[in-house]
């Protein structure tokens, strides 16, 4: 894996010297990686369920995917790491409108199914029932295109669609920053995926089907008014600085928390790099640099 | 392609107005240019450009062939290029044709000049084996793995490198025959000519979103442009072809405007191509 980075990113003869030696204080002394059939040790005496990736052959456990093992209290199971996002109830997800149906709108989760968003479960529907009005306004609401914002709900009953919740005025429309779209095992599950940076006056959401919006704060309580108003240049250049950070921490793989995107944020502050350089080699070793002293000293 | 929502596009052209595009490049930047050369070994030339997300490779065969009777003291050069459905689904089957025959059309232009062969940036002559008898037939094929926008200067540029590793074998024209037959030829496996490529010039496509123009969009920028003027120029400075593409008009002042835009930044993509390829041509003589 650290071969295929050093290709993609260019470094020079020291830039990969000092690349290879931060990776490798950064390889977990634990190696909990999997290859399908290896099998996963445990005691006969506790009681282990088996979860995904595993299964049972000649009483021995093997896993079936290629991951990492994890134990959860009593469960075992495999975590697999480039899969495409499977929609957990209760998962903050950023989605984009792919279709207008007759009363409900198909969003785009970078999923195996696509969202349902229906009038009933936008903010300001206290159990609405649907008029033929509302239908003919829909596209008033939300058209093509437009990223929304909203937790994920129960499934159907085929499994076709995933039923999308945007009740309170958290969730709601997008607009005014960027999306941008990073490997789903990236973002945790956390009790937050919400982050308002005061200091720049920035909204960071990051969804857990990979997708993560940068953009200026919504002011306004009402998500679906948009405002027209244009971001002026300090606003603009911290989003960018942001998206890109974020686009530095996905290139190398490391999970994207707040903190650490505002670390890199930072660092790229400290050392004078330009937006733009943020992308380039050099900058993407000191990142590298900076988080194996922050896990070792951690 | 995926479409913007309105906020999404005001942001891309709201940040186009302040000179802070979404990866944070001023209007005139290029995205890092990677070149690497000799990638196809079986071909007299070959050489991959990587601008950003879009990766084009670009190979250069050689061939024996009869000259034109128009022309008869000039070779041939023959541009193809090819829209991979890997770069985007709907390139696949019949789907790229379009933009394929547009890119090799313009691309045509730009490096082969007008019907006379005047003003091409690749000297026809220097193929010549006999005259009307028996020259080089050249020909370019152009492949479009990964697509991010700016396919044409990518392309423009494998081509220049694939061009700049060609090596064409020396011919050594056996015995004088009457006019109307054939000479025998005979085709060295030592010698190889490099190809002269001091005045295969580059192309700098233009893109306009609202009223400023910048260089090498991204696909989502280029969502976004009313027109789009490609302009390739010289080492000398001089214009070896212009292409328009995109609906709107423009004023012919904004044309002239983007001309002098271009030569401008010719300058420093010529330069930093220039060291591109020689470290390409450097590295592959090493492995």
């Amino acid at each position: 894996m650290g071969k295929l980075r050093e290709v993609e990113l260019l470094l020079n003869q020291t830039q990969k010297v000092r690349f290879e030696r931060a990776m490798e204080r950064l390889q977990s002394r634990t190696n909990n990686s999997v290859i399908v059939a290896d099998s996963i040790p445990f005691n006969h005496d506790e009681a282990f369920l088996k979860g995904h990736g595993t299964s049972l052959v000649d009483g021995e456990s093997l896993t079936t995917v290629c991951g990492v093992v994890n134990h959860v209290d009593k469960l075992v199971y495999v975590r697999t790491l480039r899969a495409r996002y499977k929609a957990e109830v209760g998962d903050i997800v950023v989605g984009r409108v792919i279709e207008v149906a007759q009363s409900r709108w198909r969003v785009e989760l970078n999923s195996t199914q696509d969202g349902l968003l229906t009038s009933m479960n936008m903010p300001d529907a206290v159990q609405k029932r649907n008029t033929s009005v509302d239908e003919l306004n829909m596209r008033n609401i939300l058209v093509e295109d437009d990223v929304v914002c909203a937790q994920v709900g129960e499934s159907q009953r085929d499994g076709s669609l995933q039923l999308l919740l945007a009740r309170s005025h958290k969730y709601g429309k997008l607009h005014k920053g960027q999306l941008l779209k990073v490997d789903p095992y990236l973002v945790r599950r956390s009790n937050l995926h919400f982050h308002f940076i005061e200091s720049l006056g920035i909204d960071l959401i990051l969804g857990r089907n990979g997708f993560i919006w940068v953009g200026e704060h919504a002011q306004s309580n009402d998500p679906m008014v948009v405002d027209n108003e244009i971001i002026s240049s300090k606003t603009r250049q911290s989003i960018l600085r942001i998206g890109n950070a974020i686009r530095v921490l996905s290139t190398l793989g490391f999970t994207l928390t707040p903190a650490v995107i505002m670390e890199t944020f930072n660092l790229s502050h400290t050392e004078n790099v330009q937006i733009h350089d943020m992308l380039g080699s050099e900058f993407h070793v000191l990142v590298t640099e900076r988080e194996a002293e922050r896990r070792t000293r951690a | 392609m995926v479409g913007l929502s309105i906020g999404e596009q005001h942001f891309v052209k709201g940040g186009i107005a302040q000179d802070l595009r979404t990866d944070g490049r001023k209007r005139l930047t290029y995205r890092p240019i990677y070149v690497e050369t000799g990638v196809i070994p079986q071909a007299n030339g070959s050489a991959r450009v990587k601008i950003g997300g879009t990766d084009v490779i670009a190979s250069v065969k050689a061939e024996i062939g009869r000259p034109s009777s128009l022309q008869p003291d000039k070779g041939k050069v023959a541009v193809f290029i090819d829209c991979s459905p890997t770069a985007e689904p709907t390139f696949g089957g019949r789907g790229g044709e379009e933009l394929s025959s547009e890119l090799a059309l313009a691309l045509q232009r730009c490096l082969l000049g007008g019907k006379s062969g005047a003003g091409a940036g690749i000297n026809l002559s220097s193929l010549l084996i006999k005259e009307g008898k028996v020259c080089w037939d050249l020909y370019i094929d152009g492949l479009v793995i990964s697509s991010d926008g700016n396919l044409l200067d990518a392309l423009g540029a494998a081509i220049k490198a694939a061009l700049t590793n060609t090596a064409i074998p020396k011919v050594n024209v056996s015995a004088e025959v009457a006019d109307d037959e054939q000479p025998e030829i005979d085709i060295s496996d030592e010698e190889y000519l490099q190809f002269d490529t001091s005045s295969v010039p580059v192309i700098v496509t233009l893109t306009k979103v609202g009223t400023h123009y910048i260089v090498d969009a991204t696909a989502e920028e280029e969502s976004q442009m009313s027109s789009a003027v490609s302009i390739s120029v010289n080492r000398v400075g001089h214009i070896c072809g212009l292409t328009k593409r995109g609906g709107s008009g423009l004023d012919p002042s904004v044309i002239l405007d983007m001309i002098s835009v271009a030569k401008h930044v010719t300058e420093t993509l010529m330069s930093k191509l220039d060291s591109e390829i020689s470290a390409a041509e450097a590295c592959e003589d090493e492995s």
